[in-house]
């Protein structure tokens, strides 16, 4: 279980800042009233202050108050670490800050971040109230094979169990948002292999021997001409 | 001098047509005005190595910066506050606008192709359009003279109407990516091209200008002078002849006319003070975007006449034409897993395709009758917040995935010819202002069936091509008229004054000045009389480049 202060807090090491305001609605809300049901009902659009035409680029801020409760927080955070969990040296996903970065893309006063937040708000709340039925107690109360088994059945497009369409829709969305935000951090870089955004001088350097010896075999077992680049 | 001072010539606009006229001109000695309606902009503004996660929302796109937080484009896109545009029943049109110095130049995607003989002389070839006024060969010593000023990396291909360069004249381009080697062997098997690009990018240094240093997407702009802009290179070598006076936040809205006729100067007014001002010249030049160069002239009513200003013709805010465009991508499981290394290069096209299909287009198979170029994407790059799209499940076997799938898809990028019709064009939408008070234009536009079946002949090719390389399409062809681009989208809208041999149906000469006032010249993209697939701006200078030799030396003999 994730402390309440890595949700809130999110250890972005950066110039990215939210406001100070910000932050402190979203302590206030962390008392508050997450699960509405399960009916997926539309929500108010968010009408706070977005970027703006002409940000500064070099010292980016979110200037818009973030909006998700504590519980929906932590209920956040065990989904993101069931999507990515920790693996040998690679963080889980709360480690990098994905749930505070969903808090952040769910609060933002734009039409396409509206969207995934009825998804998502909803969707947690469904989350939760699906748990209550099946194992008796909330999701984050639930132990992860439990928390597992309802993944099961929305996490996987050939197999969403009939009727849970919306759920599997929340899931994919949550899921894109969380892998979205984990490898565009430097540890996901790291994992995936990006070695870009590296400043070079002279002509590229272009693909290494062992990146053309590959790319070479697989031309010619197809039956292709290969040409030295 | 201060913008009250009457000078030489004044320039209306900053990008690639408005700062390759001023640089021309002071260097030849003219005291130049230039006038923006943006802001002033450096270049070292750009958040160049900045990480997505740096931004907002992790940098995509917004309704407040269309093209993600990092892109360049401040006070501009789709979208502006204050300042609409509307569209005749039926019509969809994007209209970029990009209010700073430089303009658009400062996020282009530098691809810089060539217009060749066919493309000057469409209607000769196929009877459809019209043809340019001149012929590639007048037009290829301006090319060499941009490409080299400019910097633009490619080779000579010598394939059939896409032209050399001259000796010398083109930097080297960076090696092929693995992918782009890929594509190529599959290219090389279904007889598609797959050769270096062309891009205004340094890869040896010019000047005070860096050679790429092969990171940072050209978009956000370029600090180092490599990826051109005219904020790093015109507008600075302009300033620098003491010649050039620049102001900014100065919106234009009309050209004024003296007693004789001729342009005295123009009116805009200063934003920042909200006053409307006067700016005087020997010489008016108009580089303001196609869209914004034809409103100045609509909005110019000469003696109360309701035609507007050079307009005799009738031809300002017709012939409206952008670049076709549409878009596959696929997914390749060969590339699977293949060995990681830094592919950023010059963090855009190093391959592309260009149109190869001639033969077949003048034996009427080919069903289509103008071409288009295929520009590609793919890359180990920054993941971005795409890197989840198909995925599947959760936890291990998903972060397998993930690392698996990385650099496998390549996108397939349709650019293409269209030719102008009489459904598309612009003009002044009489019962919408913007915030200034300024009259908005009002946009019809409709692709025809000659673009419909480019598209289709696009997704064929396309088809072989991925089908060789046992990739798949990552969706279901779409239909042509759902998959072609809205007008506008691609941002290369052209042709609303063009250029002719005739004052009855073109609205300036070749050197881009007006039939109707001796004194007043258009270099921007207004005066194309086509749109060829090749990406507009490398012309749009090298015209503008042809167009303010001539005023020039006119201005030197007195003339003007």
């Amino acid at each position: 279980m994730t402390d309440m202060k890595t949700l809130i807090t999110i250890d972005r090491r950066v110039t990215l800042k939210w406001l100070m305001g910000a932050m402190a609605v979203g302590q206030l809300a962390a008392c508050g009233d997450g699960a509405k049901g399960i009916s997926w009902p539309e929500l108010e659009a968010i009408k706070a202050q977005g970027v703006g035409k002409d940000p500064d680029l070099l010292n980016p801020v979110v200037p818009w108050p973030l909006t998700m409760t504590a519980a929906e927080l932590a209920i956040t955070a065990d989904l993101v670490d069931l999507i990515l969990p920790a693996e040998g040296d690679l963080p889980a996903a709360t480690k990098v800050g994905v749930p505070a970065f969903i808090n952040e893309w769910v609060s933002a006063p734009y039409e396409d971040q509206h969207k995934d937040r009825v998804l998502i708000v909803n969707g947690l709340a469904w989350l939760d109230e699906e748990s209550k039925v099946r194992n008796g107690v909330g999701f984050t109360q639930a132990d992860a094979s439990a928390q597992k088994k309802i993944l099961d059945d929305i996490a996987f497009k050939d197999k969403v169990k009939v009727g849970l369409e919306k759920p599997a829709e929340f899931f994919g969305r949550i899921r894109s948002l969380t892998l979205g935000a984990y490898y565009t951090t430097s540890e996901g870089w790291a994992e995936i292999g990006y070695m870009g955004n590296t400043p070079g001088t002279g002509d590229y350097a272009g693909p290494t021997p062992e990146a053309l010896t590959h790319i070479k075999g697989v031309i010619e077992g197809m039956g292709l001409t290969y040409t030295a680049p | 001098m201060t913008p009250d001072d009457p000078h030489d010539a004044v320039v209306v606009g900053s990008g690639a047509g408005g700062a390759m006229a001023a640089w021309v001109l002071t260097k030849a000695g003219a005291s130049v005005l230039m006038l923006e309606a943006g802001r002033d902009y450096n270049p070292d503004e750009a958040p160049m190595l900045s990480m997505a996660k740096d931004a907002p929302l992790r940098g995509v796109g917004s309704r407040d910066k269309e093209f993600g937080y990092f892109d360049a484009t401040v006070d501009g896109g789709w979208d502006m506050p204050g300042e609409p545009y509307t569209m005749a029943e039926g019509s969809e049109f994007m209209w970029w606008r990009s209010r700073m110095l430089g303009g658009r130049t400062n996020h282009w995607a530098r691809n810089s192709f060539r217009m060749g003989e066919y493309d000057f002389k469409p209607y000769t070839r196929d009877g459809l359009g019209v043809d340019w006024p001149v012929e590639y060969k007048d037009i290829a010593p301006w090319y060499d003279k941009t490409e080299k000023l400019v910097g633009v990396y490619g080779t000579n291909t010598g394939l059939e109407n896409h032209p050399s360069s001259g000796p010398g004249v083109l930097q080297p381009p960076p090696k092929f990516r693995v992918w782009e080697t890929f594509l190529k062997a599959g290219g090389d098997a279904v007889g598609i091209p797959v050769v270096p690009a062309r891009r205004a990018i340094l890869t040896k240094k010019i000047d005070e200008r860096q050679a790429c240093y092969w990171a940072s997407g050209c978009g956000r702009g370029c600090g180092i002078g490599a990826a051109f802009q005219t904020t790093t290179s015109l507008i600075p070598w302009a300033k620098k002849t003491g010649k050039l006076t620049i102001a900014t936040g100065a919106m234009v809205y009309e050209v004024l006319l003296d007693a004789s006729g001729k342009a005295s100067g123009v009116r805009y007014i200063d934003k920042a003070t909200g006053t409307h001002k006067e700016a005087k010249g020997r010489v008016v030049i108009i580089a303001a975007s196609t869209g914004e160069t034809a409103r100045i002239l609509l909005n110019s009513k000469p003696n109360g006449r309701s035609e507007g200003l050079s307009n005799s013709s009738g031809q300002v805010g017709r012939n409206l034409m952008d670049t076709v465009g549409s878009n596959l991508s696929a997914y390749f499981p060969q590339l699977e897993g293949r060995p990681r290394y830094n592919e950023d290069g010059a963090m855009g096209l190093h391959a592309y395709i260009p149109f190869w299909d001639y033969g077949r287009v003048k034996s009427g198979e080919a069903g289509t009758p103008r071409g288009y170029h295929v520009e590609i994407g793919g890359s180990f790059g920054d993941p971005g917040m795409g890197v989840g799209g198909g995925l599947d499940g959760y936890g291990a076997s998903l972060r397998g995935d993930v690392k698996r799938r990385y650099g496998a898809r390549i996108g397939l990028t349709q650019r293409g010819e269209m030719i102008p019709n009489k459904n598309s064009f612009c003009e002044i939408d009489t019962n919408t202002k913007d915030k200034f008070g300024i009259p908005v234009l009002k946009f019809s536009f409709a692709w025809s069936e000659h673009e419909l079946n480019q598209v289709k002949h696009f997704q064929k090719a396309m088809g072989e091509l991925v089908d060789k390389l046992g990739g798949t399409f990552t969706s279901d062809m779409p239909e042509p008229g759902k998959a072609i681009s809205k007008g506008g989208e691609i941002i290369h809208e052209v042709g609303t004054a063009r250029m002719g041999k005739d004052a009855k149906d073109s609205v300036v000469n070749q050197y881009g000045k007006s039939w109707d006032v001796d004194n007043l010249y258009l270099t921007d993209g207004s005066v194309f009389v086509s749109k060829a697939h090749k990406n507009p701006t490398i012309t749009i200078m090298a015209l503008a480049m042809r167009s303010a030799d001539n005023i020039a030396t006119r201005l030197r003999t007195g003339e003007l």
